[in-house]
């Protein structure tokens, strides 16, 4: 096994388990949790193409995880500021008790 | 290699803890073990910079924020989540496991790379900055404009509430009485 | 960093300037004679480098407690300890029996493998980041190309451990604590940060020695050319000392563990050994962010005055680390605690909004070469928001006049 499948099959493991938690989690906030594992799954496959893959003089793998990191920073900034706002109005982070809209 | 091989194991057993564990603030932990570990993954591989950077963002930041939302919003019973879990874990891995196969099926087929993998040089933080700083310097202040409208954003919702409680109370002064 | 290197000749090894790190030599020259492969060569070069450190510091801490006790107790006109030897010099010793002697308690509802995590993830992150410090021109102990970096990072674990400290003691003290710990160091880590930043774009490194090379020589002949002489330093500087009073938690923003409002902060429900852990934590990271002040503003090794070559320059080192420290205890003697909205509004508002500002003046400083252009650019420039903020914020912050009425009028 090479260093880079090896790396491939962590990352696809855990874009796997993040996506588990997205779809079986009902806090938000472990929700928010599945999302960032996601992310650090395609990060880390940058990192392993950068490394183990073809020659690449402009760093483009890194340089798209870096500014994948800040996007993550913001997401994640966000997505907690809206999770306490819905927090202070239902006193829950349970979404499925959030269908106030339910029909 | 070694490294990763030690490594390895250990992250897919902190991210099964993130996604298993049925206390909020346990997953949240094993979240930050996990990206600690990704770090690491990044130090070994020789992208210095890029790992010290993930370390201080993911483990610095987003890991504190979450713990610390779980803090304020105080997730109650766990019982009820471990309750209902047998019927949304089929549900959940009915969904996944297909899209397991398909990323495992295409990380088999990159036969197209060599096998030996090429030396990169490790990532000199001199280079890379140039590189950043000319050629994606657009890129770079679109993040910063991204970064700001973030800050004053999250700004403006955490102070609806906190509004009121900004002016300085209000203090009776004490009656003889009342001491 | 390789092995044993046989061309250090006897007069380079016996030096003043090398004595630090004569531990290192002698268990590399031990290994090499005792026919030991190149890496366990190394490697026990390396953890004889960081024992020195290690060593040093806990030493330092040992002192410190008791320099700090004697300091606050001549600022409150008491005598302070005096009983354990001459002077009271036993009484670390004495502190450190009591703790490891004291029973260890974990409360019931704690969660007993995070309590006692925390402890040990508190020193950790300190004694990391005192491990990439240039304590001297020949004491660096790990010369990292990223250590500034490094630095900040393993900084952020303290957090983490905050919070482990305050969750797993399962009540409500250490939980507030935790809170407010972690609001306080998430706040004035930015300003700790953004004011390093100056002096990365100036010097151009985040390599520390690298740092503190760039600030070698003199100005006029007798001015040294440290960061903190030129004005977006000194901007940057201050910002930096007031933040990194806030990061290493002391009065007057120790308000995780105010002990009036909250008992001990996230410590309430510790005791013995692990009790002691958090304090010497707590003081190795003052250590390093005091070190880390010195490299980044005060010329770090740099001798103050030209001249004065043949002094080992660690010992330049250690002298300023006394004198920020004693300045750190001054100022723990002199100044009220502030409010939890106080501390937060005044980072955010204040410290982060100059922080921002010395970055454009220490470009402006970079470009103009440092002569009369950026002087007379940059001091305006940094002048008034100073002056601005203190007279809005002395406004705006000063508690509003209050009218007790006693008993006996």
């Amino acid at each position: 096994m090479t260093p880079l499948s090896l790396l491939l099959i962590v990352s696809s493991l855990w874009f796997t388990l993040g996506l588990f938690a997205v779809l079986t989690r009902r806090n938000a906030i472990l929700i928010l949790v599945g999302i960032e594992l996601m992310l650090n799954a395609a990060n880390l496959n940058f990192i392993a193409f950068w490394r183990y893959g073809p020659p690449d003089p402009d760093f483009t793998g890194p340089l798209f995880v870096l500014f994948s990191i800040a996007i993550a920073a913001a997401e994640a900034a966000v997505g907690l500021a809206i999770i306490l706002m819905v927090f202070r109005h239902t006193r829950s982070t349970d979404l499925n008790r959030l269908d106030s809209l339910h029909g | 290699m070694t490294p990763l091989l030690i490594l390895c194991p250990m992250m897919i057993l902190a991210a099964l803890g993130a996604v298993w564990l049925a206390r909020p603030v346990h997953a949240a932990l094993f979240l930050a073990l996990a990206l600690a570990l990704t770090a690491v993954v990044y130090l070994a591989v020789g992208a210095d910079f890029i790992g010290l950077v993930q370390f201080m963002v993911y483990v610095g930041a987003v890991a504190v924020l979450i713990v610390f939302s779980l803090l304020i919003t105080r997730p109650g019973d766990e019982a009820e989540e471990l309750l209902r879990r047998p019927r949304s874990w089929v549900t959940g891995l009915a969904c996944t496991l297909p899209v397991f196969a398909v990323l495992v099926y295409a990380a088999s087929r990159h036969t197209c790379l060599p096998d030996a993998a090429p030396e990169n040089p490790s990532l000199s933080v001199e280079s890379f900055g140039r590189v950043l700083f000319t050629t994606h310097a657009p890129a770079v202040l679109a993040v910063g404009v991204l970064l700001t409208a973030v800050m004053i954003g999250a700004a403006l919702f955490a102070k609806e509430a906190h509004a009121s409680s900004h002016t300085e109370p209000t203090r009776k002064p004490n009656t003889p009485g009342d001491s | 960093m390789s092995g044993f290197d046989a061309s250090h000749s006897a007069a380079v090894l016996w030096a003043p300037e090398c004595w630090p790190r004569l531990p290192q030599r002698l268990v590399e020259m031990l290994l090499h004679f005792c026919g030991a492969p190149d890496w366990l060569v190394t490697i026990g070069g390396l953890v004889a480098a960081a024992g020195t450190v290690v060593g040093v510091f806990l030493t330092g801490f040992a002192l410190l407690s008791l320099i700090e006790r004697k300091t606050l107790a001549r600022i409150q006109n008491r005598i302070g300890p005096n009983r354990a030897g001459w002077f009271g010099i036993l009484q670390p010793v004495a502190d450190g029996i009591k703790m490891l002697t004291k029973e260890d308690i974990v409360p019931t509802k704690a969660e007993w493998f995070l309590h006692l995590l925390a402890p040990i993830l508190i020193v950790v992150p300190s004694i990391l980041a005192l491990g990439v410090l240039p304590y001297g021109r020949e004491w660096v102990p790990v010369p990292l190309d990223l250590g500034l970096l490094f630095f900040f990072a393993v900084g952020t674990l303290t957090e983490l451990a905050v919070f482990m400290a305050g969750w797993a003691s399962g009540s409500k003290f250490p939980m507030l604590g935790a809170m407010r710990a972690i609001s306080q160091m998430v706040s004035y880590e930015l300003p700790l940060m953004l004011s390093a930043l100056g002096v990365i774009m100036v010097s151009g490194t985040l390599s520390l020695p690298g740092i503190v090379a760039q600030q070698s020589g003199f100005l006029l002949g007798f001015i040294p050319a440290w960061n903190v002489f030129t004005p977006w330093g000194l901007s940057a500087g201050l910002v930096f000392y007031i933040a990194s009073i806030a990061e290493a938690n002391r009065c007057p923003f120790d308000l995780p563990e105010g002990e009036s409002e909250i008992v001990a902060g996230h410590m309430t429900e510790y005791s013995g050994f692990k009790y002691a852990l958090f304090f010497m934590g707590e003081y190795l990271g003052l250590f390093a962010i005091s070190g880390l002040g010195i490299t980044l503003f005060l010329g770090g090794w740099q001798a103050p005055f030209p001249g004065l070559g043949s002094v080992p320059s660690w010992i330049w080192f250690f002298s300023k680390l006394v004198v920020v420290i004693f300045s750190f205890l001054w100022i723990r003697g002199t100044f009220p605690r502030v409010r939890i909205d106080q501390l937060m509004r005044f980072a955010w508002l204040c410290l982060i909004p100059m922080a921002l500002l010395t970055i454009p003046a220490a470009g402006i400083w970079h470009f103009a070469g440092g002569g009369l252009i950026g002087w007379a650019v940059t001091v305006p420039m940094l002048l008034v928001p100073w002056v601005v903020l203190t007279i809005h914020y002395n406004k705006r912050l000063a508690p509003a006049t209050r009218t007790y009425t006693f008993a006996d009028s």
